[in-house]
């Protein structure tokens, strides 16, 4: 157990959450990529008050990542080709993950990879970390060539990376899903086959800006993924699709900014929500989100978030945890 | 030896004095009770939007006392002509001071001050830390047309030499600004520019012909402003285990880093690594960008 759930407060609601294995005091997981290990942004908010912290994918060799500029403004939105910028799983574990021990909120380590025995690889080796309390299964990165998102794309390479990963630890594995693909709710049913204990839906929306005055894309990569309030409706569908076809928890995430935000996740049948850009518009959102939600459940006369959980879903098929 | 870190935090500010030294060209004057510790010449803000709908936007610290900062904004968009639009008596958010500044006490005792536009934004706290070491400074500040020279006489208050250029040669020399500065025969102990990324990469080459030592505050687009989504990164010198070599100011838990191998226009083969502008700039050594 990670941050011990205990309620001291029977008047108010209950809004922790169970994935797998990994007890949250809060129901809020900050974005892979979007918040470093936590610790830059410890000057701006009580770490102490976020669910936790998954951390910027590793993988089994070193990345430079891609050539700048790997950011660029768009309407709602932002878009972004960092390309997984990493030192690579033995530096990693040698110098970096040691300063995670003392995070007082959930660390969750995030594991990207090109084979199925890079997800295998790397995850066991992170996995075995005390530091690190569950992983994400980065299965959905768009900014890698065709290799990173193969794997949330295409049945049988999503089947084999999350029980390769399922086989070598048991501590939660949460496989985060890509919107890139016709029908997200059998490559998460595939997935909750394999062994996965929770699915991050969604990761960014593939897409592209073009500089007109220089007649070239505007991110070195030329694609990126869109992040963003722009991508809200298109994740609340993914999650409201998913809840439907899965029992294991969700993390809902895509544009979440405000506790009216999460509750449309929460609502599609999200157990927890992640948020990512949000956090680059209002560093206080994850607090704002939680007082808002216990605002709603208090007004409601609802004592534990998981009473919500899917019920703006009629064939809502989780089992609220 | 490293400067300390000035402790960044969330600040609230109210909106105490507004003007507009040129048309779309507002300096915000304000109250920061929160402020306590001094902010460094270089440093920024990311500044939330009034809306709370759209991302924070970065800017440079242009004045800062106690409890008090001032912020130029020269209008491109959407996010800044919200900003720009303030009145007195508003209130805004803000996470400041970030990054690492200027290092006045590495410049030496003859410092040019070159500023490209709004770059000129970031140079005042400097001046005013060069002159109270009692250091000379010059200060060359390029613009597209005479209007767009804002705020020169703050600097020829400190006892400054100003220069202008202009693209149009409406005042000083025609032309750019980094053409003036290397007209000027003089031999400078340092530089500090701001501006561009084109008139920066011209400086930095203008200052290794001269082999003056150059202190640039770059302008990338960022995404969290805080070292958190490295979506801002520049090519830096790096040793073999991609620890990125000289950097300006205190580097607070680096991560590990890829290496990797360039081919620059001035080295051959060369090791680098991508830094943060936000985090470990946004002022960095000119010798070690491997742009």
């Amino acid at each position: 157990m990670v941050n011990g759930a205990v309620r001291v407060d029977p008047t108010e609601p209950d809004l922790s959450v169970r994935i797998g294995r990994l007890e949250l005091r809060y129901p809020t997981l900050m974005g892979s990529g979007c918040y470093g290990s936590g610790e830059e942004y410890a000057p701006f908010i009580d770490l102490s008050l976020l669910g936790g912290v998954v951390l910027k994918s590793v993988t089994r060799l070193p990345r430079l990542g891609n050539d700048p500029p790997r950011l660029a403004a768009v309407p709602s939105g932002m878009l972004n080709a960092i390309g997984l910028q990493n030192p690579g799983i033995d530096a990693y574990l040698e110098r970096d993950v040691a300063k995670f021990a003392d995070r007082p909120c959930a660390v969750i380590g995030s594991v990207a990879g090109f084979s199925v025995d890079d997800y295998a690889y790397v995850t066991k080796r992170l996995a075995a970390r005390d530091e690190i309390d569950a992983v994400e299964l980065n299965i959905s990165c768009p900014n890698v060539g065709t290799e990173g998102e193969t794997f949330a794309c295409d049945p049988e390479l999503a089947e084999a990376a999350t029980r390769a990963a399922r086989a070598v630890t048991g501590k939660t594995l949460i496989v985060k899903l890509s919107p890139n693909v016709t029908d997200i709710a059998r490559i998460a049913r595939i997935a909750e086959d394999a062994g996965a204990d929770a699915l991050a839906v969604i990761n960014t929306v593939r897409g592209m800006a073009i500089d007109v005055e220089r007649q070239r894309p505007r991110l070195g990569n030329g694609s990126g993924g869109l992040s963003g309030a722009a991508i809200r409706p298109i994740a609340v569908l993914a999650v409201y699709e998913v809840a439907q076809a899965v029992r294991i928890p969700i993390v809902g995430q895509g544009g979440i900014e405000t506790a009216r935000d999460a509750l449309e996740f929460f609502l599609a049948g999200a157990s927890a929500v992640g948020i990512g850009t949000g956090n680059f518009t209002d560093a206080q959102a994850p607090v704002k989100v939680v007082a808002g939600v216990r605002d709603y459940l208090i007004a409601r006369g609802k004592t534990r978030l998981r009473d919500i959980v899917g019920a703006a879903n009629p064939a809502f098929a989780g089992v609220r945890a | 030896m490293p400067l300390a870190q000035t402790a960044s935090s969330v600040h609230a500010a109210v909106v105490v004095d507004r003007r507009e030294p040129a048309p779309g060209i507002v300096v915000l004057g304000l109250r920061v009770p929160s402020l306590e510790e001094s902010v460094r010449p270089g440093q920024f803000a990311m500044v939330a939007m009034p809306s709370g709908e759209q991302a924070a936007v970065a800017l440079a610290i242009y004045e800062a006392g106690a409890q008090h900062l001032s912020l130029m904004i020269v209008v491109v968009g959407t996010r800044t002509a919200a900003l720009a639009n303030l009145a007195i008596g508003e209130r805004i958010e803000m996470l400041a001071p970030l990054g690492n500044g200027f290092e006045a006490e590495t410049l030496g005792d003859d410092v040019a001050l070159v500023a490209g536009g709004v770059g000129i934004a970031s140079l005042l706290l400097l001046a005013a830390a060069v002159v109270r070491r009692g250091a000379r400074a010059c200060l060359y500040y390029g613009a597209r047309a005479a209007g767009a020279l804002v705020e020169s006489d703050r600097f020829a208050r400190l006892g400054i030499e100003v220069s202008n250029a202009t693209d149009d040669g409406s005042r000083g020399y025609r032309g750019f600004v980094t053409e003036l500065f290397a007209a000027e025969g003089r031999r400078h102990s340092g530089i500090a520019g701001c501006g561009p990324t084109p008139m920066l990469r011209r400086l930095a080459e203008v200052a290794s012909q001269r082999r003056i030592p150059a202190q640039l505050s770059l302008e990338e687009p960022f995404g969290c402003g805080v070292g958190a989504c490295w979506g801002c990164v520049i090519p830096h010198a790096a040793d073999e285990n991609g620890a990125p070599q000289n950097l300006i100011g205190a580097t607070r838990n680096l991560p590990s880093l890829a290496v990797g191998h360039r081919r620059t226009t001035q080295r051959k083969d060369e090791r680098f690594t991508y830094v943060r502008v936000c985090r470990e700039g946004p002022v960095f050594w000119s010798e070690e960008l491997r742009w």
